[in-house]
């Protein structure tokens, strides 16, 4: 009886791993269908218009090498990569010193300071654009100059995205501050000496996301480069050949760019994954 | 190698809550203070103000001649050894301990011969390459001590710091910090809510409870003569016991009666009386349960109990008992001389009498707690919901008596 | 229903435990929203409080100050000068002269304009030989963002002026008593030690007030102007028109049609069920996707989550793009349909409405699920495993223990994370923009809404595409409103953001 019950039991598992294999494999192949695709268009030799068959009939660079030729794209890919390593630099700093402030000091006015980010987090991003983009005019730093001026907003704003920084510092225990206080290092001397090291898997996720973000974004950039194709990143670069006018000539030429674009940040993500899922789940789990 | 001075030191949070009222002591230059309370008593506070990582909100702290009150901790010449150890993670165990010499400027070989001469004082040598990580829980106090140790400070201070130990390795350190002390001559004071710890390492001891110091004396004093209720029971395993007990005078001699005994008071005690103008009618008598004695039934002066568990310790029996009139006891029974079959007839017994060693007995006031032969005695706090701060509409805010601190 | 006893509580049996505390939580709802709002008078009384101490406190630091201090007052660092605090009285002094100058200079005139923000059009004449010439005059725009700019200066001004007189009134405080107060250098040095926090937020701070706060104040008082396309400045001006604009919005405009407040109420409660769903949708797959890897035995398990982890890499202008494509009218998925013969003409996946919105959820679903795949794996990693082998010895089968130990823990734990993901989903500007752009453009709508615009896409287009700023404005104080509402409501009802400890 019991053995019965237990060859059964087994049974049934294996059903059970099976079905999950299948939805497994299932899933996985759906999810990297796009990108299977995004592939083969952008090696497709006939035609730069979308088709109505998945294989390329012609392999080729064609696109490729139209992209470096007739198109500005290595200039937004450029402008692109600028703004990610500034902002890599500066966010990263400005997003560290925030989180060390109000997760190891005490003063008077931070938990206000903390609500009042808080609260200014609740209003759409978008909404402060247009006032912004009169105070980078005011500078100077729209259109042409829009990369500085991009890199400016990206980093002045990045100070209320404290909240994953400082729940890692949270999790330091308080003693080693005071240990290193007693020993004769001032605040300044027990955050770099002490808690930078330690902190060493938030510091690459900051820096990190910090970078890869300004190769997504398309509704600031869109608004500040704003007629000055010269000053486009690679998201306001590509995001036009897909209307109507241009998606017939330029469809495999975006989807050459897309992978251009991908390759690399895909590669540094996936080797810093570790980074990113303790950053995440970290976050999501102190909210 | 200083003395430390606190004079009427305060900490209130900003809450309302006040951790440490009024606190005072002096502390000799190389002196070992304990500070012993239960948790939430405000010991940690104090050691963390004199530490400088907890403002003062009132009174004076001073060490050596200086005024310390808004000193950074780094500008006061002391050395702390914490619970959790508190070691850099990412140093070795050299740079841990070359860590505030470094900070100091110090030329590299002097470091390097400081470290090395701490590292002999507490063996471990073999253990300066390796990471925190690597240690065992023992060898990370010794490095923890190390690093407080290297830099010869003024005053040491220690925060619970056996407390995360197993109670093997706790008594072990204990003995090393014995002779550790020996060695490096220096002030101590030393924090931990265990009362053995307080009683075999510190020259004076510091009872608090609920902010308030509830004495201040050698381990001695504490033991025989406790200032009140609290003090006599917290000091002392298994507790000591408390009976009921009528006060009547006959001459200069003052008698408790306790059920069915008469215990003559010893003479201190009576001096100590007859100088009080007022004496409560009933008092609390307190021995300790090495001090009440077994004897044969019917002896004059005994009093009966029925026995509701025996505990054989192997040297010595603890016997849980109530007595005829109703209240809880124990007794500690020596049975080193006892043969195997004394012992078992002991532990199988359902019913025995005793008497009170009269030389040992205290007093106290039922009212307030205080030991009434002991002079300034401090109260035992009422123990109540304290009601702090009344917020803008004018109610009250009840806080709960346990606060952590932040 | 009336309300048991703990005891009580305790003899029910399960089912009925768990019906009694969904009655007790409606129950309960009102009373505890009403608590909020109770809380809500509290607090602007504790506020009005705040600033009475405030006012009293610089009443008592003029009664109780020396001339010195009194004297600052009026001539900033004047007591600093006196009480051998030269650095610090030089800096106070020159920001005063410099906040005079500004005042004289600019400021003031920058103050003023705010009053109708500018009278005079730019005028457009033809000159002698028939060209056109344009004569600038006032710009709305400049004069609005100037009075702000001023604004804040006048703010920061007031506070280091209550700096000064504070300071002054301690020192003061200090030599009275016979002790040396902090000199300059001192008090430089603390900024590494006591008061690095300064050093470390100046920065950040000062970033965030000029191009966070100082906009978003800007952006509230254009909800309260006439600025649209009609209204462009520097050939037009625009000017103050109080609340006309959230009257248009939420009930009838000038013309009395209501079609505003038709497209508002549509595309709110559109928004408020696309973060519903998306947020759940993906919360519950996700944790499943999650719980079928993380299954004892399955291998392969960094492949699969590799796979899945990749979408997230991809910038998503280039993945969304492409799908949205894909699913176009001539997209590969309708020809690879049509070729296979399983349907005879073509799908308008996004041509529809109810199709499009279908879709957009769809799609965010690959968008979102790897992420709460890869938070609900951290989570279940951090259970307990002595919960399960309990639960087993128990005899909790495997669908108990989901039901009584894995989903309440990921529930609690991740309680805090769903509040900001729907916040976040109400603001998801990229995957509804970059899949749709709002499309289908439906008649119905005005201002160039779509069927799956949310607010903040209908945000987008009404600023870059329509230039109607003032009507964008009111949207973004509403969405703000919108998100403000929820947060509160859900942190200060639900009982999971209270008992932190309850699974600790």
């Amino acid at each position: 009886m019991s053995k019965k019950k237990y060859t059964s039991k087994s049974g049934k598992e294996r059903a059970v791993r099976i079905a999950i294999y299948i939805f497994l494999t299932v899933l996985c192949v759906i999810w990297l269908i796009p990108f299977v695709y995004l592939i083969f268009q952008a090696f497709r030799g006939e035609s730069t218009s979308m088709v109505t068959y998945v294989f390329p009939k012609e392999w080729s660079f064609k696109n490729f090498i139209f992209l470096t030729e007739k198109t500005p794209f290595w200039h937004w890919y450029l402008n692109t990569l600028i703004i990610a390593l500034f902002n890599a630099v500066l966010q990263s700093a400005i997003v560290l010193c925030v989180a060390y402030a109000l997760s190891r000091m005490r003063f008077k006015g931070r938990k206000l300071l903390m609500n009042f980010m808080l609260v200014l987090g609740m209003f759409p991003g978008f909404l402060s654009m247009i006032a912004t983009y009169f105070i980078l005019k005011l500078f100077g730093l729209t259109s042409e100059n829009a990369v500085p001026g991009l890199i400016l907003i990206y980093a002045a704003s990045s100070g209320m995205g404290y909240y994953i920084a400082k729940g890692f510092f949270d999790t330091i225990p308080k003693s080693l501050d005071e240990a290193a206080r007693i020993d004769g290092a001032s605040r300044a001397r027990v955050f770099f000496r002490i808690i930078m090291p330690m902190a060493k898997p938030i510091i690459i996720y900051t820096i990190m996301m910090a970078f890869i973000a300004p190769w997504g974004d398309f509704m600031y950039a869109s608004l500040i480069t704003f007629g000055h194709e010269e000053a486009y990143n690679v998201a306001v670069g590509l995001y036009k050949w897909l209307d109507k006018e241009h998606i017939s000539n330029y469809f495999t030429v975006f989807c050459a760019g897309g992978l251009l674009v991908s390759i690399p940040i895909t590669a540094l993500f996936m080797s810093l994954q570790k980074y990113y899922v303790e950053g995440v789940t970290g976050g999501a789990v102190k909210g | 190698m200083a003395e430390v001075k606190l004079t009427n030191v305060k900490k209130q949070y900003e809450n309302g809550f006040v951790a440490v009222h009024d606190f005072n002591l002096e502390i000799k230059d190389k002196e070992f203070i304990v500070l012993v309370g239960p948790s939430g008593c405000g010991k940690s506070t104090t050691l963390r103000m004199i530490a400088g990582l907890e403002d003062i909100s009132g009174g004076e702290i001073m060490i050596g001649e200086n005024v310390v009150n808004d000193m950074e901790p780094k500008d006061r010449d002391i050395a702390m050894v914490f619970q959790n150890y508190a070691l850099y993670p990412h140093m070795s165990v050299y740079e841990n301990i070359a860590f505030g010499l470094r900070l100091r400027r110090l030329p590299n070989d002097e470091i390097h011969k400081k470290v090395c001469e701490a590292a002999e004082i507490l063996g471990i040598t073999e253990l300066l390459g390796r990471k925190p990580k690597q240690l065992s829980g023992g060898q990370r106090q010794r490095v923890a001590i190390g690093r407080a140790i290297v830099r010869i400070p003024k005053v040491f201070l220690m925060d619970e710091p056996l407390s995360n130990l197993d109670a093997k390795l706790r008594n072990q350190m204990r003995a090393e910090i014995i002779l550790l002390r020996e060695k490096i001559q220096t002030t101590f004071v030393y924090v931990t809510h265990d009362q053995t710890e307080a009683m075999t390492l510190g020259d004076r001891i510091v009872i608090m409870k609920d902010g308030y110091v509830m004495q201040v004396g050698t381990p001695q004093e504490l033991f025989n003569h406790p200032a009140n209720l609290f003090v006599a029971g917290f000091i002392g395993t298994p507790q000591m016991n408390f009976f009921d007990a009528k006060l009547s005078k006959d001459g200069g001699k003052y008698t408790a009666s306790v059920e069915s005994a008469k215990i003559s008071l010893p003479e201190y005690i009576c001096e100590a009386l007859s100088k009080k103008s007022k004496l409560p009618d009933t008092v609390t008598l307190g021995a300790r349960p090495e001090n009440l004695i077994l004897c044969a039934d019917g002896t004059p002066g005994a009093i009966s109990a029925e026995i509701k568990v025996t505990e054989m310790m192997g040297s010595e029996i603890h016997i849980h008992a109530r007595t005829a009139g109703g209240k809880d006891i124990i007794l500690r029974v020596q049975i080193a001389d006892m043969t195997d079959e004394e012992q078992l007839e002991l532990i199988k017994r359902k019913h025995f009498s005793f008497t009170i060693r009269e030389r040992t007995v205290n007093i106290f006031d039922p009212g307030d707690g205080r030991n009434l032969a002991v002079e300034n005695a401090a109260a035992v706090p009422q123990k109540a919901e304290t009601v702090v701060n009344t917020d803008d509409f004018g109610k009250k805010k009840k806080k709960k008596d346990k606060k952590s601190k932040e | 229903m009336s309300k048991l006893t703990e005891l009580e509580y305790l003899g029910l049996p399960p089912m009925k435990r768990k019906l009694y505390n969904a009655g007790q939580f409606f129950v309960r709802l009102p009373g505890n929203v009403l608590n909020f709002l109770k809380k809500i008078p509290l607090g602007i009384w504790k506020a009005i409080c705040a600033v009475g101490r405030f006012f009293a406190g610089i009443g008592k630091i003029f009664a109780d100050g020396d001339w010195k201090t009194r004297l600052s007052f009026l001539v900033m660092g004047f007591g600093q000068f006196f009480r051998h605090q030269i650095g610090r009285g030089i800096l106070f002094l020159g920001m005063e002269g410099l906040f005079i100058w500004f005042m004289c200079a600019m400021g003031g005139g920058y103050l003023y304009g705010l009053k109708d923000l500018g009278t005079q059009a730019t005028i457009k004449t033809l000159n002698d030989y028939g060209l056109e010439v344009v004569t600038y005059k006032d710009n709305s725009l400049k004069i609005l963002l100037y009075g702000v700019l001023t604004i804040f200066i006048v703010v920061g001004f007031i506070y280091t002026w209550l700096i000064n007189i504070r300071q002054n009134y301690t020192a003061q405080k200090l030599i009275e008593k016979g002790v040396r107060p902090k000199s300059f250098k001192n008090d430089l040095k603390s900024l590494t030690d006591e008061q690095y926090y300064k050093t470390l937020l100046a920065v950040p701070l000062l970033g965030i007030t000029l191009f966070t706060v100082l906009p978003i104040f800007f952006m509230i008082l254009i909800a309260f102007t006439n600025y649209d396309y009609s209204h462009l400045p520097p050939d037009k001006l625009f000017g103050w028109v109080g609340l006309e604009n959230f009257r248009t919005m939420l009930a009838t405009d000038a013309s009395g049609s209501d079609k505003f407040a038709y497209t508002f109420r549509e595309i709110l409660i559109w928004t408020m069920i696309w973060a519903l769903v998306a947020t759940f949708s993906n919360y519950f797959l996700g944790m499943f996707v999650a719980i079928c890897i993380n299954r004892k035995g399955i291998k392969f398990k960094k492949v699969f989550r590799t796979a899945l982890v990749m979408t997230i890499a991809i910038p998503q202008f280039v993945s969304l793009l492409l799908v949205s494509k894909m699913f176009a009218d001539e997209g590969i998925v309708n020809n690879i349909l049509l070729q296979l013969g399983w349907i005879s003409e073509k799908i308008g996946f996004w041509t529809t409405q109810d199709m499009a919105r279908v879709m957009v959820l769809v799609v965010n679903l690959w968008v979102g699920i790897p992420y709460l795949m890869l938070i609900a794996t951290g989570v279940l990693m951090n259970i307990p495993a002595d919960l399960y082998e309990s639960a087993k010895i128990d005899g909790a089968s495997g669908i108990k223990q989901f039901t009584k130990i894995t989903l309440p823990y990921m529930l609690f734990v991740t309680g805090p994370y769903l509040l900001t993901s729907f916040t976040a989903n109400i603001n998801n500007f990229n995957v509804i923009y970059l899949l749709t752009a709002g499309a289908p453009k439906t008649m119905e709508f005005q201002g160039g809404a779509g069927g799956t615009d949310l607010l903040i896409t209908w945000l987008y287009t009404l600023t870059v595409t329509n230039n109607d700023y003032k009507i964008a404005a009111v949207i973004g104080i509403l969405v703000f409103i919108v998100v403000a509402v929820i947060s509160l409501i859900v942190y200060n009802v639900s009982p999971a953001m209270k008992n932190e400890e309850d699974f600790q």
